[in-house]
């Protein structure tokens, strides 16, 4: 591998880190909300972008606890891929990059990656429903918005993901030839 | 698999070892491992003719198709 190569590697590492790192903190504080927002609501003002969703809780439980499901699973997915991310480009040795462990965590990715697109996909348009319905929810925007770059980046993974798949059956023949 | 590898039972009738059969053809031992114990997924027609012409024998003689059993 090249030096700018290598260095770019390194940095996207770095990078990765810290995105982990960043959902993860995201992930246990809306965690800690829900936690809060369910035994002790009155403190919910100095919590975690102050989420407070308990007039929705007061008007339909149903529906704050479907948006609580949709806020944590996103987050928990995002910091899962992250962690995917990381760990492939821990392991992965660059001199020999096609591999079955480098195939699995790309397909793994994009898997993580189509998921969270869909479910935020499918919480935008609950909103928008819920909305109609006269339930306040535009705080909540912020946490699908990116959706559709959620979906169109998996499915480019994903395609990335089969093409590594055939390159790694391929350099498999390729040394069982004698 | 179907195709079963005769390599050892022609080194044994010529009484060759793998060491000195790698010498001979310029194949490495692993490599040869691999095609002794039919790991092999593909051999080249190189490799099938340096290995006829050191073991003085034809591909027949090495290479042997056996029906699967379908049950």
């Amino acid at each position: 591998m090249s030096k700018t190569n290598n260095f770019v590697f390194w940095a996207l590492y770095s990078v990765a880190w810290i995105i982990f790192v960043g959902l993860s903190i995201e992930a246990g504080g809306l965690l800690v909300n829900f936690i809060i927002s369910l035994y002790k609501p009155e403190l919910i003002q100095s919590l975690y972008q102050k989420l407070d969703l308990t007039e929705i809780y007061k008007e339909s439980r149903l529906a704050f606890f479907c948006y609580y499901s949709f806020i944590l699973t996103i987050a928990i997915l995002k910091a899962c891929l992250f962690y995917t991310v990381i760990r492939l480009m821990h392991t992965m040795d660059m001199s020999k990059p096609f591999s079955d462990f480098v195939a699995k965590q790309i397909a793994l990715i994009s898997y993580y990656t189509l998921v969270i697109g869909f479910l935020s996909y499918l919480a935008h348009q609950v909103t928008k429903t819920m909305m109609h319905h006269g339930l306040v929810t535009d705080k909540l925007r912020p946490f699908w918005e990116d959706s559709d770059a959620y979906i169109l980046m998996g499915g480019v993974v994903y395609i990335i993901g089969v093409i590594f798949r055939k390159g790694v059956a391929i350099q498999n023949e390729n040394d069982l030839t004698v | 698999m179907a195709i079963i590898v005769n390599l050892d039972v022609m080194m044994a009738k010529r009484k060759m070892s793998l060491n000195e059969l790698s010498e001979k053809v310029g194949l490495t031992l692993s490599n040869l491992s691999i095609l002794k114990t039919g790991k092999a997924k593909a051999i080249r027609f190189s490799t099938l003719e340096a290995i006829c012409k050191v073991l003085e024998c034809q591909p027949g003689d090495i290479l042997e198709f056996v029906e699967e059993d379908r049950d």
